[in-house]
């Protein structure tokens, strides 16, 4: 990210401030998002998000695993992040593990609820396969391409529109297998269940730069933020996560309006994410 | 056609096709017999004195072009001129750069090129506009006349042993405040006689440099050194940036409309950038009066709708100026 002169920073706060920023956008208006799925073929769901410059990439690979004696009726569900380095010249080497992490901890707030699982966005109950001994554990892996702020909206919509391209190869599971035994099981290479991904949520980022908060934040206005407040909102308008980054601190009545902001924003999106991903499963059931 | 990153549906698809066909057909015909890829063999008679220019080699006798362009001959000399290269700066050249370090009697400016230009500090006016000799103390100085990350306008003056220098003798180069910087592709900004626009109706400067940086700001009147003295004597004792209070930071914002009229300005070549047509002055002034005549809201200038309308003008523009 390149510096920004003091005359380029006022023009960029005075624009917040007067609703209208750098590209004409009014505060809460996002960036128009551009998505593809299918766009790796070894995964068993992948989805490519762009919004203006800002471009990531989701890839879902299932696998068979044990079920954790806590849960035993659960799927697994693993997230991470990359930052490549083809993204910023900082990220080069080691410069963006630290963002990598940081983004792979909101996502699993955002998604996976809390350590008993409950309270999740993704269904973890309908990827066992036999109780207490084979489930579906999913990895979800992410990576960003090119950087241009709001990172991990952009991501949050990957990840869904990548578990709507999923799908669960549907097992057989051979009948007759006593107590502790591994039990036989046939995965089909042509029958694939869909998965539902109505229930998952959007992440919406609000930026704090001034006295005004926007909705995507490009990474020239991110560089002025005070603070950023990320919340993953599903269909209900049921908040599933919340994240708050920047050093700068927020009275408590400001959290309220910004959740309720990031409501209201969140319903658009949802429609707006649901409509494309349609459109791009639609696009590549074309080709 | 290039991959576009805009969505565009089918009717906009084949509405964007036909402009861009249109003005393929009007380009020069010329052209199209000259342009070479890597490799091929550029056919030249073979006499004595031919000179093997830029972007040729001579490969087994034949003269064989190294790069994808169009073959230029001018006498003598044979050369290929590539269409999507890397910016060149030329002596004369208006660019827009960036402040990256200050070193000791110079600054380093970030151009666009494949390394930092250098702008003296001999080359520079200084604030009080008297013509003297630099001193120890102005050295020390520098950086209350430009710091890391400042945009300033300047212009080429040569190369030298150490590198590109830059000059900005004049009152109409120097630093750059209240506007925004944008980047298109070097290779769309061609070198005209002027390159410092006032747009009046809108009250905003547009520079464009030819190194491919775009200024869109507020219109700042270009003032005298000596009247210059008094002012930024006492605007220094107020720009102590830690003591302006919000609320006088927020009467020093540009005001609404001039932010729209730059905002609009900025979207326009925004979207002649992705369509990839060469910006000039008139181009900008006509997707501006299109965008503010069929009042397009100024973010969705960037959308799939107005970048096929600009085409489409643009077609329309050409093939009028064409018949003339």
């Amino acid at each position: 990210m390149v510096g920004l002169s003091i005359g380029e920073k006022h023009f960029i706060q005075g624009g917040i401030a007067q609703d209208i920023r750098s590209d004409g956008r009014k505060r809460l208006t996002p960036r128009p998002i551009n998505v593809k799925t299918g766009v790796i073929s070894q995964a068993n769901g992948s989805a490519r998000v762009r919004m203006g410059a800002t471009d990531v990439i989701a890839s879902v690979k299932a696998e068979l695993g044990r079920p954790t004696a806590l849960q035993p009726d659960k799927g697994k569900v693993f997230i991470n992040v990359d930052c490549s380095p083809t993204a910023a010249p900082m990220f080069e080497g080691r410069g963006g593990e630290e963002l990598s992490a940081e983004l792979s901890v909101a996502l699993r707030h955002c998604l996976l609820g809390g350590k008993s699982g409950s309270g999740a966005g993704i269904e973890v109950s309908s990827l066992v396969v036999v109780e207490g001994k084979i489930c579906w554990d999913l990895y979800i892996d992410g990576l960003v391409v090119s950087s241009d702020g709001n990172l991990l909206d952009a991501l949050g919509a990957a990840i869904k529109a990548a578990l709507s391209n999923t799908g669960i190869p549907r097992v057989n599971v051979a009948a007759g297998a006593s107590g502790d035994e591994q039990p036989e099981v046939d995965v089909s290479d042509e029958e694939f269940l869909q998965f539902d991904t109505s229930k998952v949520p959007v992440i919406v980022t609000l930026t704090k730069v001034g006295k005004h908060y926007i909705v995507d934040a490009t990474s020239e206005e991110e560089s002025q933020m005070s603070s950023a407040v990320s919340i993953s909102v599903n269909r209900q308008g049921h908040i599933c996560g919340l994240t708050k980054r920047g050093g700068a601190g927020l009275d408590p009545s400001i959290i309220l309006d910004m959740v309720s902001v990031a409501k209201t924003v969140s319903e658009q999106l949802i429609n707006t994410l649901d409509s494309q991903i349609a459109a791009a499963e639609a696009g590549e059931d074309e080709s | 056609m290039k991959d576009l990153q805009l969505s565009l549906n089918q009717t906009q698809k084949v509405r964007l096709q036909r402009a861009l066909e249109k003005l393929e057909s009007l380009a020069s015909k010329a052209n199209s017999n000259a342009s070479v890829t890597v490799a091929d063999s550029i056919p030249v008679n073979y006499e004595d004195g031919l000179l093997k220019g830029h972007g040729t080699s001579e490969v087994n006798g034949e003269v064989v072009a190294t790069v994808c362009g169009v073959v230029e001959r001018v006498n003598k000399l044979v050369y290929v001129r590539s269409l999507r290269a890397r910016y060149k700066p030329e002596v004369g050249d208006i660019i827009v750069g960036r402040v990256i370090e200050v070193a000791p009697k110079r600054w380093r400016v970030e151009i666009n090129y494949s390394h930092d230009a250098v702008l003296m500090l001999s080359s520079m006016n200084l604030p009080d506009g008297i013509q003297r000799r630099r001193t120890a103390l102005d050295e020390l100085n520098m950086r209350s006349i430009f710091e890391e990350n400042d945009v300033i306008c300047a212009e080429v003056r040569g190369f030298q042993h150490d590198g590109l220098h830059l000059q900005a003798r004049s009152q109409k180069y120097g630093k750059l405040g209240r506007g925004q910087l944008l980047t298109v592709p070097s290779y769309l900004v061609k070198r005209r006689k002027q390159h410092f626009h006032h747009l009046e109706n809108y009250g905003i400067d547009l520079i464009l440099g030819c190194n491919g940086f775009i200024w869109v700001g507020e219109h700042v009147e270009v003032t005298d050194d000596m009247l210059v003295d008094h002012k930024s004597e006492q605007h220094d004792t107020k720009a102590d940036k830690s003591s302006i209070s919000p609320e006088d930071q927020e009467k020093n914002y540009t005001p609404q409309q001039t932010r729209e009229n730059i905002c609009r300005t900025a979207n326009a070549i925004r979207a002649l950038s992705t369509l990839g047509f060469s910006i000039t002055v008139e181009v900008i002034m006509e997707t501006v009066d299109l965008s503010s005549s069929i009042n397009v809201a100024i973010h969705e200038m960037l959308g799939a709708e107005f970048c096929v309308l600009v085409a489409e003008k643009e077609a329309v523009r050409r093939s009028m100026t064409k018949k003339k």
